[in-house]
């Protein structure tokens, strides 16, 4: 079993995690990180049935509910700081929930669930500008450099935003570019890389604003 | 077929690059426009800061006012009556009784009065305590103190006292432009009538004081700049965004329009 760049990617991110925020008063980075520690367990298990020649889009599809979860939180309390989200919140939730019931209904659990992967994509991206916006409307300024939120919001914006249109063309193209590595697999990395950099960097800024602020 | 796919493939790396390359402008133009806030709030803190400071000289300009006023009415007024009542009590001759009665009946009198000028000047500098019931109010005070001279024909009318609107900072302000308009009508004007409207009018607070006095040359009075006068209405008017129109000419009275954004 080889170790991927995203399984790379994923550990360093843990690591700082668990290093700068797993101390911190609010759930959000918590769940963060309790996400990211779920997210290297699947990508780990899911590698080690790929080498025992085992379908693993079952364990990605079980994945998406964490996924699905731990984003629309992070989203829901990075926009709580302006406005009360739930009404929207419910909306998004509700459209994703409902792509993923139409999955279930219409294809095998063992098959790739790219409905849900793309309405959540395109939600998510929605609500991160629309944090953007809030953000750019509020009177006070922050500085966004040493702001996590907007980091981890941003980060969040460059994987969704992203992987938008390598999830719409997904099975129609498999051009291979390095050995065994597909397209596909390279926008992949390259997003988990950006993400996990960008998160990486939030927490450190969250690790400063929380020695100022003590 | 391959020829195809390998079309979608670079149709989607160009694409992911285009929607990578986004996010970088928006963060870009995110971080520009959010450097402008800051400088915008920073000016404004700035701005803030300044008009405080011209707040507490403004204040301080005040008070000096204040207490001249308080001297000038203890010497000119409360002073004399207090120095008649001396000199009554000392000409006061113990054998000659029914003399006695009425030079004490006189001193008592004089006291009296001296009594009722000091809480009528006491009323008339407390302005922080006349504009908490309210400017309309603190203008009637005013007028009432005015009218009791009975040197002036007054025709007034002030609206302010129905209004709810109160804007602490800018109460007491617009109190001391009408009492230093008034002094100076008192000192300079010789005037025998005095008009004065108040009113609010979608949210702009109208002074107006028109007068039948000497009048003046507004430029030649502008340029002294000197003391208490003229300037020192000019200034606090701007420090509270207002506008004043002066319209006076010598020997055809004078009239002060006040337009300040209320509350």
């Amino acid at each position: 079993m080889r170790l991927s760049p995203i399984v790379i990617a994923e550990t360093v991110c843990l690591i700082s995690a668990v290093a700068l925020v797993w101390k911190d008063k609010y759930a959000f980075w918590k769940v963060v990180t309790c996400y990211i520690a779920i997210a290297l367990l699947t990508e780990q298990y899911a590698a080690y049935l790929s080498s025992r020649h085992q379908h693993n889009l079952w364990l990605f599809n079980i994945f998406l509910f964490f996924e699905i979860s731990t984003i629309l939180f992070g989203l829901y309390h990075c926009i709580k700081a302006y406005i009360n989200p739930k009404p929207i919140f419910a909306i998004g939730g509700g459209i994703i929930c409902l792509s993923y019931v139409i999955f279930l209904f219409k294809q095998p659990f063992s098959e790739s669930n790219n409905l849900t992967i793309s309405v959540m994509s395109v939600v998510y991206a929605l609500y991160c500008l629309y944090y953007y916006y809030l953000l750019l409307k509020d009177e006070n300024f922050i500085e966004i450099k040493n702001h996590p939120e907007f980091w981890w919001v941003t980060g969040v914006l460059f994987y969704y935003f992203g992987s938008t249109m390598a999830n719409i063309f997904d099975g129609l193209f498999n051009v291979k570019i390095i050995g065994y590595a597909t397209l596909r697999y390279c926008i992949y990395v390259l997003l988990n890389y950006i993400l996990y950099s960008l998160w990486i960097y939030s927490f450190i800024c969250r690790m400063k604003q929380r020695k100022l602020q003590s | 077929m391959q020829n195809e796919t390998t079309k979608i493939a670079i149709l989607v790396a160009i694409s992911t690059l285009i929607f990578l390359l986004m996010p970088i402008f928006l963060l870009l133009y995110i971080r520009s426009y959010n450097r402008h806030k800051k400088n915008h709030v920073l000016e404004k803190q700035n701005m803030q800061q300044k008009f405080e400071a011209e707040m507490l000289q403004a204040r301080v300009e005040v008070q000096d006012q204040t207490m001249q006023s308080i001297a000038t009415e203890l010497h000119d007024n409360v002073g004399q009556l207090l120095s008649l009542t001396t000199l009554t009590l000392n000409s006061v001759n113990l054998s000659d009784e029914v003399k006695a009665k009425k030079k004490i009946e006189n001193s008592l009198q004089l006291v009296n009065k001296s009594i009722k000028e000091l809480r009528e000047l006491a009323k008339l500098l407390h302005g922080e305590q006349l504009v908490e019931n309210g400017l309309g109010h603190a203008i009637d005070q005013e007028i009432s103190w005015l009218s009791k001279s009975g040197a002036y024909e007054l025709q007034v009318n002030n609206t302010l006292s129905e209004s709810d609107y109160t804007s602490p900072d800018k109460d007491l302000i617009i109190l001391r432009l009408l009492q230093e308009i008034i002094n100076n009508m008192i000192k300079h004007a010789q005037a025998t009538q005095i008009q004065i409207d108040a009113y609010l009018a979608t949210n702009v607070l109208h002074l107006k004081v028109k007068e039948n006095g000497v009048g003046f040359n507004p430029d030649e009075i502008k340029a002294r700049k000197s003391g208490m006068g003229l300037n020192s209405i000019y200034k606090r008017i701007e420090m509270i965004n207002g506008k004043l129109i002066l319209n006076s000419a010598p020997g055809k009275g004078t009239s002060i329009s006040i337009e300040i954004p209320y509350p």
